[in-house]
């Protein structure tokens, strides 16, 4: 793009600007509610997102071994399960600690070792899956290793778990795809209406011999700058907004939300990112119509 | 040999056939009416010489280039070799006369000293001295179309097309237009103009191509048809 020409793009852009001063404001209100929305509509699923890795990266499993086990049939168990496909660790509790794990779930108050005469309970592996969505499959494979009489990981409740969390994020991105699609819409709508009244110009243009991109520049400038403008607004309330919540729930014990600078400001510069992308989305599907000429 | 006409047919989708099998051939300078009742296809034929149509069927080649065969991006080339003039005369009226002529060598790239020198050039060729910072709305219908002309010459085109010119003005202005065009062409530039006004034609003794329903009825190459 020669020099002259950014500057007569410019020029020519504040001129439409200026000149059509109540549907620039229309379109800057319409893009900070969509870009507003969307915002919010992020955040809701990052922070959504960490509470369910979070339940998920719970998920594990116990493997209950047989009480007649000697030492080295309990390293042998141990080398077999390590050796299924997925396995992130294996940790052996022996059934001494794992009394005094229930002793400190009980308190001091009862002596569990003297209630119960001898320990009831048995050695255990507790097991982590690199990815907890097969936690049930390494399971069944666990189960089936000699040694190891029970596997537990809280089947049919994990299970639920999973399927809600899918859910939860298929319904969260549907709902962003829709609200972008309603924004470039209205901004066509609204460029729509700025184009049409320069429909002649346009077809003057095209007859003298004006290519296209010289032709869409000006249009492609307002664009970009509503849809700049509309993101920087939505994203000063969404950003001064989430400080206040931070600020009151970050310290409730059981909510942890997103409070990593870096992130945040990430998802701040792509929304006003999304926010200039619709602009000149918007733009786009209006103009070409006219420039068949 | 500037435009060539192979064949060509135009039948619009809503089953209108506006020409029919057309062959001609325009050389470099020459001046030609192009005449014919409503309908007879005069606008459709003026439309493919810029490429705001396509044929159905046929060639065209305009200055040796093959006009259907043309890809999109090269069309904006195309019609910077040519100077369009309208019955409307679609000026700007924000823009002054200066701005309007000036905006057409903007629009092909033309840098603020090439605008600044040929500006007064064709403002002066049409004969619109004082008129510069004038708007469409303050000038006649007759001051209208010459600024219209000027703002078809700035960009030195080889071709200029005029769709019905005159059609908007009375009699006495329409002979000071035309006057202007043949002037024009005498410095080199190929007119073509598609019109109805026979009275106007009558005295010029130029080529005139009559299109009936379509199909071209005469070409006669110094005026003979209609005398």
């Amino acid at each position: 793009m020669k020099i002259s020409n950014g500057v007569y793009f410019a020029r020519e852009a504040a001129k439409s600007f200026s000149r059509n001063r109540l549907l620039s404001f229309a379109t800057v209100s319409t893009v900070t509610i969509c870009i507003l929305i969307l915002g919010m509509a992020v955040l809701l699923t990052m922070n959504a997102g960490l509470f369910m890795n979070r339940l998920e990266s719970d998920v594990q499993m116990i493997a209950f071994l047989d009480k007649s086990l000697n030492q080295r049939q309990i390293n042998a168990a141990r080398d077999k399960i390590k050796e299924i496909e997925g396995i992130k660790s294996v940790e052996f509790i022996s059934r001494d600690k794992s009394l005094e794990q229930l002793q400190e779930t009980y308190g001091r108050e009862y002596d569990l070792k003297t209630t119960l005469g001898s320990n009831p309970l048995p050695h255990t592996f507790k097991i982590e899956a690199h990815n907890p969505q097969e936690v049930a499959q390494i399971a069944q494979q666990v189960d089936k290793i000699a040694g190891v009489y029970k596997v537990n990981y809280g089947q049919g409740v994990v299970e639920r778990l999973f399927q809600v969390t899918r859910w939860v994020r298929i319904i969260s991105i549907a709902f962003i795809v829709v609200l972008a699609a309603g924004a470039v819409f209205l901004i066509a709508t609204t460029t729509r209406l700025s184009v049409f009244a320069r429909r002649k110009e346009i077809y003057l243009m095209k007859l003298i011999g004006a290519t296209d991109w010289f032709i869409r520049w000006p249009f492609f400038i307002e664009g970009i700058f509503l849809g700049v403008a509309g993101s920087l607004l939505a994203v000063l309330l969404l950003g001064l907004g989430y400080q206040a919540l931070l600020q009151n729930i970050g310290s409730m014990v059981m909510v942890t939300l997103i409070s990593d600078p870096v992130l945040l400001g990430q998802i701040y510069l792509s929304l006003l990112a999304t926010g200039a992308i619709l602009g000149v989305l918007g733009t786009y599907i209006s103009l070409n119509r006219f420039l068949d000429v | 040999m500037l435009v060539q006409f192979y064949n060509v047919s135009k039948i619009y989708p809503n089953g209108v056939k506006a020409l029919d099998d057309i062959s001609l051939k325009i050389e470099r300078g020459e001046f030609i009416f192009l005449m014919g009742q409503s309908g007879a296809g005069k606008s459709s034929l003026i439309k493919m010489l810029f490429r705001e149509e396509l044929p159905t069927r046929g060639q065209i080649f305009v200055a040796s280039r093959s006009i259907v065969r043309m890809k999109r991006g090269d069309v904006p080339k195309l019609r910077r070799n040519m100077g369009i003039v309208f019955q409307d005369f679609k000026l700007l009226e924000s823009k002054t006369v200066a701005e309007n002529i000036a905006f057409a060598m903007k629009v092909v790239g033309a840098s603020g000293r090439e605008i600044k020198k040929r500006v007064p050039e064709v403002i002066d060729m049409v004969g619109l001295n004082g008129k510069e910072q004038s708007f469409p709305t303050e000038l006649s219908g007759g001051e209208q179309q010459r600024v219209g002309i000027a703002r078809a010459l700035a960009n030195h085109p080889l071709m200029l097309i005029a769709d019905e010119p005159t059609g908007n003005l009375d009699m006495e202005t329409s002979q000071g237009i035309m006057e202007l065009l043949y002037d024009i062409n005498r410095k080199g530039t190929t007119v073509i103009m598609a019109t109805h006004a026979r009275e106007l034609v009558k005295q010029a003794h130029k080529r005139i191509i009559t299109l009936d329903r379509g199909k071209i009825a005469t070409d006669s190459p110094h005026g003979e048809s209609l005398l």
